[in-house]
């Protein structure tokens, strides 16, 4: 008889002789009420949620530089939220398909477009990338970058109308293939950078080369890491540089919104 | 991080509707879109939003449970607190039960004239 009848029965002033009640009743008893129990009432019992890929597509974003103006040198200049670098766009390009850090002034011997620019007081460093200039300044104490920019501006646009090459001939001629690059990155990935952050349980992978420009993506533990920038800016730039000099312009692709396990 | 007041999203449907509500994930939590007017059968466009006012870490456009969600075209207004209000558009994507579109974006740096 199932317990929950007897006791029912008791309620229902029905006689119970308990010392019928034998430890296999009681057994069964627990077997069938458990089996009962719907398990979706289990308050923990919900089903693992499904992980979706996140799929990004890239922003349509309008021309920043309008159509019929093409005769004119335009700049835009945008610094960056940490004030330290400003991003110049131009409307054509200044370096085709490749990009080049000049990391002081001693590096923009015999080009033009660097030793102008190295030229303004405050210019620590130069990124020129096809048809952008990223200039990060020495005093990382000045937030407002339209003098410093106008001058930059200026500079630019006396050099592109005056024609004549930007770029150093030394530096495209002895410009190595795309594939040389990306042995010579995948080596130092290999050899340098993973084992470094491995530590923390990072990764980080080679995404796309064009030209020598290249980006690279953080996973891991790195991926959501509070020191990514730093790791990227202070660790990976030196490693892929000491084994290939070559390389420009170096872009982390990675949604470090959607780590899982950071670091820190 | 900014602070997300609100949103407004309008999703222009392709050769593929769905039957189902349009689902959005603000920070790992799945809404429903409100305010809604339009539709998601195929050429009708669905005009939503909702009032978040919270720290945006990630915004998606959350897939439909069953079938196939051709998207022709997404834009959103955002407004940011601090920040004017800016728009993004995406261009076509197809979402289904295993996949979610990224629909956030940081407000844009400035930039000026030099």
């Amino acid at each position: 008889m199932n317990i929950i009848t007897k006791i029912k029965n008791i309620f229902s002033e029905e006689v119970v002789d308990v010392e019928k009640l034998s430890q296999d009743d009681v057994v069964d008893d627990i077997k069938n009420i458990t089996s009962e129990v719907d398990e979706s009432n289990k308050p923990f019992s919900e089903p693992e949620p499904v992980i979706r890929q996140v799929i990004r597509v890239p922003a349509l974003s309008d021309d920043i530089f309008p159509p019929n103006d093409e005769n004119k040198v335009l700049i835009k200049a945008q610094p960056s939220g940490s004030s330290d670098q400003c991003l110049f766009m131009l409307n054509r390009p200044l370096f085709l398909d490749h990009s080049w850090w000049f990391p002081n002034f001693e590096s923009a011997e015999n080009s033009p477009l660097a030793e102008r620019l190295f030229s303004l007081d405050d210019v620590a460093s130069v990124l020129v990338n096809e048809s952008t200039i990223t200039v990060t300044r020495k005093d990382k104490n000045t937030y407002d970058w339209k003098p410093l920019a106008s001058d930059v501006g200026i500079a630019l646009r006396e050099l592109l109308i005056e024609g004549g090459e930007l770029i150093s001939k030394k530096i495209i001629s002895e410009m190595p293939s795309q594939d040389e690059i990306q042995e010579g990155i995948q080596k130092a990935i290999n050899e340098e950078v993973n084992p470094g952050v491995a530590g923390h349980g990072g990764l980080i992978t080679l995404e796309k080369i064009k030209g020598n420009t290249i980006t690279i993506k953080m996973g891991g533990g790195c991926q959501g890491c509070s020191s990514a920038d730093l790791t990227l800016k202070e660790g990976i730039h030196g490693s892929f540089r000491k084994f290939v000099p070559q390389i420009g312009a170096i872009f982390d692709e990675t949604d470090h919104a959607a780590g899982l396990n950071p670091y820190f | 991080m900014p602070k997300l007041n609100k949103f407004k999203i309008y999703i222009e449907t392709g050769s593929n509707g769905i039957e189902e509500p349009a689902r959005f994930c603000f920070n790992s939590h799945v809404l429903p879109l409100e305010d809604l007017s339009g539709g998601t059968k195929p050429g009708e466009t669905l005009e939503g939003g909702y009032d978040i006012n919270s720290v945006a870490h990630s915004m998606t456009l959350v897939g439909p449970e069953k079938g196939t969600w051709s998207v022709k075209k997404i834009k959103v207004d955002f407004e940011v607190e601090n920040t004017p209000s800016y728009s993004v558009e995406y261009s076509a994507v197809e979402l289904d039960e295993t996949t979610e579109l990224n629909i956030w974006k940081d407000p844009p740096l400035e930039t000026f004239d030099v």
